[in-house]
This record gives structure tokens, C-alpha cells and sequence, in this order.
């Protein structure tokens, strides 16, 4: 019996130094296509693509983030695709690379190829993330980056395009929605204050959960929300002087005093949401379409109020870019304006329940009572981010983490 | 000490007679096969080690060491520059070091001494994070210890199924053990209505450094509980007789012969445990919140950010101190190999059968009655929330409505969606690949690193890097050196999916294989491998042969940790399956994270029970004996 057993042991571990040797074996190597086609300043009539030799049907390849595609509760990206493979019989690729835009700034980094022709869900902190990396402010580093400046000037429907919500300077990325962030609360456990300063009240003691400004996106907008409220040495607040009577210097003033009253600082959305669901604390920072889940999901609306503070909210919107690199640079321009045809507008804001970008958007009436908007939408400008959010986050953290 | 249990599981009577296959078995050749063929045999017998030690180090080169370095490299050249003023500048930021800030600055070591002994002294980000992996790594040992004993010398129902899933919370991602924590200890948890009922309370755990130790013994006290088990079930049962019949007391007996077996497991238990927990991050925000936020979660901020010089130089520090300990429990390892010449095992006592009232018997089980109530709320609690949690809807009532999206996610989910069914099935293949790779990997690590050479423990230090490294600095790692490629010659070599994941899984896994072997081959007595040498045994049988078998519920502890870290790996597969339907359960749990817990939670437990079935699926295949 032992020997047996010893036997099956030794067949046990010879069978794993084979699978181990098999393993080994696999990997690909590709020939490097035409020197140096990683950096081409001119994709348009591009011939060099291997991808659909077989083609009856041209591909095109769009990079986006996880959520647009494939959500649990519903994504625009399958109704996009199909509606688009009938209209321009052109098959869609999604790619969702799990750190978004940064995959194709250590791809170009790596002189990688790109892989994809546009990226849709790009927001102005990844824009000024971008060009901080890879921009030294000089021409030729303009005219090589990702996004080529002008790119979406004469796509069809960018002028129906809210001005408000433009945000890059350079016309290389077009908004296509829009979310505003704001509180989300449990209206059966407390109301929420109508101002900063409210949330500052014993009675809120612990009862605000937040997001980690540099892990969320959600997280990131409150706090940048807090800075354009309260401002900095470099940015002036905008409550017009208000916040000193409200006695805090900056916006790093108001937080100590949000962290006095025991704020709730999480990792992501998700976390946050989470223990917000449980019962951990009766509000959240989140998005103001929430009740359109909530509806959607047959819960108490009661439970999901939404509640912008002094008014306001904070604007993230949005963008689609064109890669600089693509084959199919007018086939790119193209789907950017069926996202902003009026249609479109109207179900990729339904389907990703946010606010649609263009002023003649056809939306639900439901749609529109459950999402909510604010009365004064803040945000800031990509030339008020550049050099100086960094240092925001920065302080903010030194002070908030401190040990 | 009471009578051995009637059937002790060693040699289980499951097994075909010897006889049926002994014609049709390989290993019969050698009595029958031609000369050539055994020479054949026996060379590749004699080089199997050598090759295998190659294949595994040109492995953990392609997969591990050069991808991290491509990332590390970034911190010591900067603009075309080698400099090592990132580094000086993280060490006399205060901000990370605290009061050691001023040390690194060239203050008076005496007046930063008195100023660390104050009352307001500062610890910094990377002291901090040391702090609290020093808390969680007492919290670990003392909720593991106590597991083990149970598992190791008690029989009950069920303890083999037990012993086999102790290390299924090592697969749960941390969005899992958040929602299962907030329901287990948050404000209207179980914890304070089981404490309101008996009129205590309420007690605020969410947002604390005790959330966090928790969640962290949580994570890790199974870890401790499992390696300590393997080496209690080792010790040698005649050794103790011997020692009571020259008169030692049971206690003694204890003291002199069993705990110096015992401790070195603890100690590599909490030694992995430290390192775990110095380099935790998604937990620590989820459960205690930015105010006590680790190095890691600046690691993480400062790669989002592209600031890649800092970052890395973050991680080679983490890095450093993480392999210091290491390094020290290595050394303790190699000074305190308890020589063995194979084992009887030490007969375990019924749990619910109590041979006589005496305190002897009756304190122990009490005290594993208190132990099992904590124990309770610390690892059933969160797990059965979460269960709780797949099956309650939107208002609050019954349903299977989740589970139900998961089938019509498999039916209908677009082919660029995640779907279950081939979640379940790349987890199963990768975690079964992983182990398969991992095994040997492991096996030939420890047998190099146990040989006695100068820097060897230096060796396995390095050898143990992938424990230690920031799981986000592999991350860009294999983004770059692997899914990107490298260009040699004109050509890009890529290597990317499922056979990249497996070998990914593998090399995040293999160190567990080899730390749960090397104690064990470590205290081998070297005479019986000489004698087999001298008989004519190639290296490679004696392994087989003699050392494996004596030290095989470390091999089946290693490979039952090879499966579960891949099936809970998350951030290398991200990166590796972006692009291809490699994904895992991990990865669709995280992408069925929506405002609804019911998704996510209901795949959450998917990733349990098929866990599960393979945790006693691995533990049956590798048996239960002991020795020769």
C-alpha cells in the first residue's frame, strides 16, 4: 500500500513538472510592423492594419472604461454597438483596460501599439493627467500625443455640445454626458444640510461617507468641489468671500473640521455605497441620478433622496478622443457624432444614467424627474486643474493621513 | 493521554490493492525494461533537478523579476540620470518616516530617541503601517494558534472537512469581506444585536484600527492556523513517548518536545502575516478609511498619478522592510530545524468524548468552546452575511433574483461581457494550472535553499520576493514587461492570457509551497538521504522517495495554498486577461459591483462553494498520512 501511494505521489509531481514545462512554451511574438508606426502623425490613410484581412466587415476598435460596457444594472456600450453595426455596418471591438487611459500612456510610453481607435469616457482629470506625462508644452509634443489637437473641430454635431461642459482647451476630446455629484441620503434616518458648513453639525457626527480623491471618481469631485468652495492659495473661493465668514482659510480649514466631525474617508464607490446600503452612515457621496436606480430597482425612493449642498453640485463630464495613430481616424469622427445625434444622446444617458451633453438630446419625461440636476453646476476648468491639482490632493493628504 | 481513536484516517482503507496495476505502472520497467531505456530513465532521473531548478528560475525571471524591475529601475534613474535622491527625500520626509524622518536627516539619534519615547510622537505612513501589521500579526497568531491545536490533536466530525476549508477566506476579495464585515460588526450588525440582546453596547468597530486588525486575522489567522496544523500533525508521537517514560511530565513532555516543533510554524505563520498586512490596501480604506491609510495606498495614488520614480521607490522600501523580516524568521528557521527522522503521529483525542472528568480534559474543551463563539463572529459571521446578502432583494425580502442575473448573464451577456460560467471555468483551469506549476517550483526552491551553502537564506529571501512586492507595482509590471512585449530583433514577443495568468498565479503561489516544505526537508535527518545515495538513489528519487513523503502535509498545505491564492488573485489577472475572455470569478465579481450588492455577493458565493469543493477535492487527493 505504501508503495502505491508513494507512486501516485511521484506520478503526481512528474505530471506538474510536465505541465510546468508545457506552460513555458507558450508565448507569441509578433514581427514589428513598419519601424516606428507607434508615433504616425498621420493615421488617416493608413493602410497597415492585419486585423481584418478576412473583411467583409471593418472593425472598429473603441476603448472605454469596465461599467460602459458591462454593468449589472444596465451599460449603453451593447445597444451602441448594434445599433451601430445596422446603421454603418461596421463591427465594434470594446476595449476596457482595467487602468483606463493609463494603459495607452505606458502603451505609447513602451512604444507598444495603441490597438484602439478612440477612447470614450475620458474625463478632464485624465486629460490633464495626460499632458502633464507627456506634454512638455512644446509643439512637436502636441502634435505626437495620444489625441491630436483640433481632431473633433469638424465632427458633425459638436456645435450642438452644452459650452459649459467643453473642457478641453485643445478641441482633442468632445463631451458626450455628463454626472453630477452630489449627496445621496437616507431621508427615513436624517435630512441632509443644505450647506457645507451643515455638514459640519454634531448632529451629522460620522454621517458622511466620502471617497479617497485619488482612487474615485466620486470621491475626487466632492473634494474638488470642497476646494472650489472654500478655494486655496492659488484659487480664490467662490463663495465670494463667504468661507471666511464661515471662518475656514481653504479649503484645508473646512476639511479638518470635516474630519473633526468624523467624516468617512473610503477606498471607491463601490466600498462606500456598500456600507452606505448597510446602514453604516445615512449619507453618501454619489451621483444625482441615483432615485433613476432606486426606481428602477422598486426601492423607496424615501431612502434615496439627493441633496446638493448651498445649491450646487460638481460637474464630471464626460469625453470622447480620437487616437492620433488610427487607421480609421474618419470612421472614429463618425461614431463620435452618432453619440451626439439626438437619439443617441437621449438612450446612452437612460442606459448610463447620466445627463446628455447636447441640447437636443431626446430624453424620457420619467427620466428626467428621477435625475437630478442642479440648480448651479460647479466644476473646473482644465486650465485651473493643470499644476495645481496635484498639490491639492497632495496637502490634502498629508493632512487627512497624517500619522 | 487516552487510547489512539479507533480509525485514524493514516493508511485509509480507500486505496485499490497493490497488486492490480503493478504490471501496467511505469515504474515496473525498471525490473523489466532494457538496459538503455534504464539509463535513459536515470539520466533524466539524475538531471531532473538541475532542469527543473532552471525551468523555474527562467520562470520567475520572464514573469516576475524582470517585469518588477522595469518598474524599480524608474526609481534610481530619473531623466537619464542615476540618482538616489528619490529615496533620500521619501526617507526625511516625516510624513512617511516620523520622527525617523529626523534620523535619516542626520539629527542627534539621542534627541530623536527622547522626542519617539514623548507622548506626541509621530510614526509616519510607513511606521504606521508597521504598527498595525505588528497588531494584526498578534491578532492572526492568537486566533490561529488555537485553531490549529483543534484541528491538530482533537477528532470530530467533520475536521478533516474543517481542516480543508480553514483557508477559504484567502480567496475572498476584499468588496466581499467589506460587506460581510459591515454586516457582521457595523452599527446594526450582528455583533450589536447579539450585544443588545444581553443588554451591552452598542460598540463602534467600522472606521477603527480594530476593524482593520480584524479583517486582517480575518485574512491571515487561517494561514497561521493551517501551517501550524501541518507541522503539529508532524511531530513525532514516539518522541514524546520517549520523554514521558523517562519521567517528563505531560506539560514538560509539551514544553520540550512539541512546542519547539510548533513554534517555528507560528512564527513563519506570523512572519507571512506581517508581511500581508504591511502591504494591504484595498481593506484598509473599505474598513477604516483614509485616516489610517498604509504605504501601499500611496504606492497605488502615486502610479495613478504616472509618478513612477517615487513609487517605486515607495515599494523597494516596503520591499526591503518586508524581506527584513522575512530574512530574520529565516534565520530562526535554519538555526531551530527540529531534527526528525520521519513521524508517528501524534494520536488526536475525541472532542465530544471525554475519557474522564478531569480538569485535564474539561478546561481545554472549555476553552475551545470560548474559542469557537469568537471565532464565530470573526470567520462564519462575514461569510454568512455575504451568503445573506446574495439572497435578500431591493426591499429587503427573500430572493434568488441575483442568482437568477448570473444565469441570464451567462444566456444572454454580449461576447465582450463577463460571464459566469467561463469565470468558473478559467478559475478552476488557472487555479489547477497554477498548482501544477507551483508544486515543483516550489519543491526545487526548497531543496536548493536548504542544501548548506553560504547566503542561502539570503537566496530564499529573494526566492520569497513575490510575497512582498506591491502586488500594484506587478501589476505595471507584467503590463509592461509582458502584455506589451518586448522587442528582440524586430520581433515583439508578448505574452499575454491564460498561459501568462497561470504563470503569474503560479509564481504569486509558489512560495508557499516552499515555505511549507523547507521546515520539514530542513529537519530531515541527513543519514537517511545519505544512505539512499550511498545505495545508488539519483537526487531527484531521494526526493521522491524519502524526503516528499516524510514531509507531505506540508506539501498538500502548499499546493491547497498554490490553488486558493490564484483563485483569489485579482491585479495580475486584470492586467494579463485585458483583451481576452481569461477573465476569473475575482474579476466578474468586481465588474458585478453595482448599487446592488445582490450581483456581486451572489458570484462572491459561487467563488465560495467552488472553493470549497476543491479545498476537500485537493485534501482528499493528497491524503492523509504521515512518514514512511
Amino acid at each position: 500500500m505504501t508503495r502505491l501511494r508513494r507512486r501516485s505521489r511521484r506520478g503526481f509531481l512528474t505530471a506538474a513538472g510536465a505541465a510546468g514545462t508545457v506552460a513555458l512554451a507558450g508565448c507569441t511574438a509578433e514581427q514589428t510592423g513598419e519601424g516606428d508606426d507607434g508615433i504616425d502623425d498621420d493615421g488617416d490613410d493608413h493602410e497597415a492594419d492585419t486585423s481584418d484581412d478576412d473583411g467583409e466587415e471593418t472593425t472598429l476598435t473603441i476603448a472605454t472604461y469596465e461599467s460602459f460596457v458591462d454593468a449589472p444594472s444596465s451599460s449603453p456600450g451593447p445597444w451602441l454597438a448594434e445599433t451601430f453595426e445596422e446603421e454603418y455596418g461596421v463591427e465594434i471591438e470594446w476595449a476596457t483596460p482595467e487602468n483606463g487611459l493609463n494603459h495607452y500612456i505606458e502603451r505609447r510610453n513602451a512604444g507598444a501599439s495603441i490597438d484602439a481607435d478612440l477612447f470614450v469616457g475620458l474625463n478632464v482629470d485624465d486629460l490633464v493627467r495626460l499632458d502633464e506625462a507627456t506634454d512638455d508644452g512644446s509643439e512637436e509634443a502636441a502634435e505626437s500625443g495620444l489625441f491630436k489637437p483640433g481632431a473633433i473641430d469638424d465632427v458633425e454635431g459638436v456645435s450642438d455640445v452644452r459650452e459649459e461642459l467643453r473642457f478641453d482647451p485643445r478641441d482633442r476630446v468632445v463631451p458626450y454626458a455628463t454626472n453630477y455629484i452630489s449627496l445621496v441620503y437616507d431621508g427615513t434616518t436624517t435630512t441632509a444640510p443644505g450647506t457645507f458648513a451643515g455638514l459640519l453639525e454634531e448632529d451629522h457626527r460620522g454621517a458622511l461617507i466620502t471617497q479617497n480623491p485619488s482612487g474615485s471618481t466620486t470621491g475626487r469631485a466632492f473634494f474638488l468641489h470642497t476646494v472650489h468652495r472654500f478655494g486655496t492659495d492659488d484659487y480664490e473661493a467662490s463663495g465670494d468671500g463667504e468661507s471666511s465668514e464661515e471662518g475656514f482659510d481653504d479649503y484645508l480649514d473646512y476639511w479638518a473640521a470635516l474630519q473633526e466631525n468624523d467624516v468617512r474617508v473610503q477606498g471607491s464607490w463601490g466600498d462606500a455605497y456598500a456600507a452606505w446600503s448597510g446602514g453604516e452612515a445615512p449619507m453618501v457621496v454619489s451621483y444625482s441620478t441615483d432615485q433613476v436606480f432606486a426606481a428602477a430597482e422598486g426601492a423607496d425612493l424615501e431612502e434615496h433622496q439627493v441633496r446638493f449642498l448651498d445649491e450646487q453640485a460638481y460637474a464630471n463630464p464626460e469625453g470622447a478622443a480620437v487616437f492620433a495613430d488610427t487607421d480609421r481616424g474618419d470612421l472614429a469622427r463618425e461614431f463620435i457624432s452618432f453619440l451626439l445625434s439626438p437619439r443617441v444622446q437621449g438612450e446612452i444617458a437612460e442606459l448610463n444614467v447620466q445627463f446628455p451633453a447636447t441640447t437636443t438630446a431626446e430624453l424620457g419625461a420619467e427620466y428626467d424627474e428621477l435625475a437630478k440636476e442642479p440648480p448651479e453646476p460647479v466644476t473646473f476648468t482644465y486650465e485651473e486643474l493643470q499644476g495645481s491639482v496635484d498639490g491639492w490632493i497632495d496637502a490634502w493628504e498629508r493632512q487627512f493621513a497624517e500619522q | 493521554m487516552s487510547a489512539p481513536p479507533p480509525s485514524t484516517e493514516v493508511g485509509g482503507s480507500d486505496e485499490p490493492p497493490v497488486s492490480v496495476d503493478e504490471g501496467t505502472s511505469p515504474a515496473s520497467g525498471r525490473s523489466r525494461g532494457g538496459g538503455a531505456a534504464r539509463r535513459v530513465r536515470a539520466g533524466a532521473e539524475r538531471r531532473a533537478l538541475a532542469v527543473l531548478a532552471v525551468a523555474t528560475t527562467a520562470l520567475l525571471l520572464v514573469v516576475f523579476y524582470y517585469p518588477v524591475g522595469t518598474v524599480f529601475v524608474e526609481s534610481v534613474v530619473v531623466e537619464g540620470a542615476v540618482t538616489l535622491a528619490v529615496f533620500a527625500e521619501i526617507l526625511r520626509d516625516p510624513f512617511y518616516f516620523g520622527e525617523f524622518a529626523r534620523l535619516f536627516a542626520g539629527e542627534n539619534p539621542v534627541a530623536v530617541a527622547h522626542d519617539f519615547l514623548g507622548a506626541d510622537r509621530r510614526l509616519g505612513i510607513v511606521g504606521f503601517t508597521a504598527y498595525q501589521a505588528a497588531l494584526s500579526t498578534v491578532a492572526s497568531v492568537a486566533l490561529g494558534v488555537p485553531a490549529a491545536y483543534l484541528l491538530a490533536r482533537y477528532e470530530f466530525r467533520g475536521r478533516r472537512t474543517l481542516r480543508s476549508l480553514t483557508i477559504l477566506p484567502f480567496v475572498l476579495p476584499s468588496i466581499m469581506v467589506a460587506v460581510g464585515f459591515v454586516a457582521t460588526f457595523g452599527q446594526q450588525g450582528t455583533l450589536n444585536t447579539a450585544l443588545g440582546a444581553v443588554g451591552l453596547g452598542p460598540i463602534e468597530l467600522m472606521f477603527t484600527l480594530e476593524a482593520i486588525i480584524i479583517a486582517h486575522a480575518f485574512y491571515n489567522a487561517p494561514l497561521v492556523a493551517r501551517v501550524t496544523t501541518a507541522a503539529w500533525e508532524s511531530v513525532d508521537a514516539s518522541a514524546i513517548e520517549t520523554a514521558r517514560s523517562l519521567g517528563a511530565s505531560p506539560f514538560r513532555a509539551f514544553r520540550d518536545v512539541v512546542a519547539p516543533q510548533i513554534y517555528p510554524a507560528v512564527l513563519m505563520g506570523g512572519a507571512l502575516t506581517f508581511i500581508f498586512t504591511f502591504g494591504t490596501f484595498p481593506i484598509v480604506l473599505a474598513l477604516g478609511g483614509f485616516q489610517l491609510a498604509t504605504v501601499e495606498v500611496f504606492v497605488y495614488r502615486l502610479v495613478q498619478d504616472l509618478n513612477y520614480a517615487e513609487a517605486a521607490a515607495l515599494a523597494i522600501i516596503e520591499l526591503v522592510i518586508s524581506l527584513g523580516i522575512l530574512l530574520g524568521y529565516l534565520r530562526y528557521e535554519a538555526r531551530h530545524a527540529v531534527r526528525s527522522r520521519g513521524a508517528r503521529p501524534l494520536p488526536r483525542r475525541p472532542l465530544f468524548q471525554l475519557p474522564s472528568i478531569s480538569v485535564r480534559e474539561v478546561l481545554p474543551r472549555v476553552g475551545l468552546g470560548v474559542y469557537g463563539v469568537i471565532a464565530a463572529f470573526v470567520f462564519l459571521s462575514p461569510i454568512i452575511s455575504m451568503v445573506l446578502a446574495s439572497v435578500t432583494g431591493g426591499d429587503g425580502s427573500l430572493t434568488l433574483e441575483h442568482y437568477r442575473f448570473l444565469v441570464d448573464r451567462q444566456r444572454t451577456g454580449a461576447a465582450f461581457q463577463v460571464r459566469p460560467w467561463t469565470a468558473i471555468r478559467n478559475s478552476l483551469v488557472f487555479a489547477a494550472g497554477a498548482l501544477l506549476v507551483a508544486l515543483p517550483m516550489g519543491v526545487v526552491i526548497a531543496v536548493l535553499t536548504t542544501r548548506r551553502y553560504r547566503g542561502r537564506k539570503l537566496v530564499d529571501a529573494i526566492a520569497m520576493a513575490p510575497l512582498a512586492v506591491s502586488g500594484i507595482i506587478v501589476g505595471l509590471g507584467l503590463l509592461r514587461g509582458l502584455v506589451f512585449g518586448v522587442e528582440i530583433a524586430g520581433w515583439r514577443i508578448v505574452i499575454a492570457g491564460s498561459v501568462a495568468i497561470v504563470a503569474a498565479h503560479a509564481v504569486s503561489g509558489y512560495p508557499f509551497v516552499v515555505r511549507t516544505i523547507a521546515p520539514g526537508l530542513e529537519g530531515l535527518d541527513r543519514s537517511l538521504i545519505e544512505s539512499a545515495r550511498a545505495l545508488g538513489a539519483s537526487r531527484a528519487r531521494v526526493l521522491l522517495d524519502i524526503e516528499l513523503p516524510l514531509v507531505w502535509p506540508g506539501v498538500v498545505a502548499g499546493a491547497a495554498f498554490a490553488f486558493a491564492i490564484s483563485m483569489g488573485e485579482f491585479s495580475s489577472t486584470i492586467v494579463l486577461a485585458t483583451g481576452t475572455d481569461a477573465y476569473t470569478m475575482p474579476v466578474a465579481i468586481e465588474r458585478f459591483i453595482g448599487r446592488r450588492l445582490g450581483p456581486a455577493t451572489a458570484m462572491g458565493v459561487v467563488l465560495l462553494a467552488v472553493t470549497s469543493i476543491s479545498f476537500v477535492v485537493i485534501d482528499r487527493l493528497g491524503g492523509e498520512s504521515f512518514g514512511i
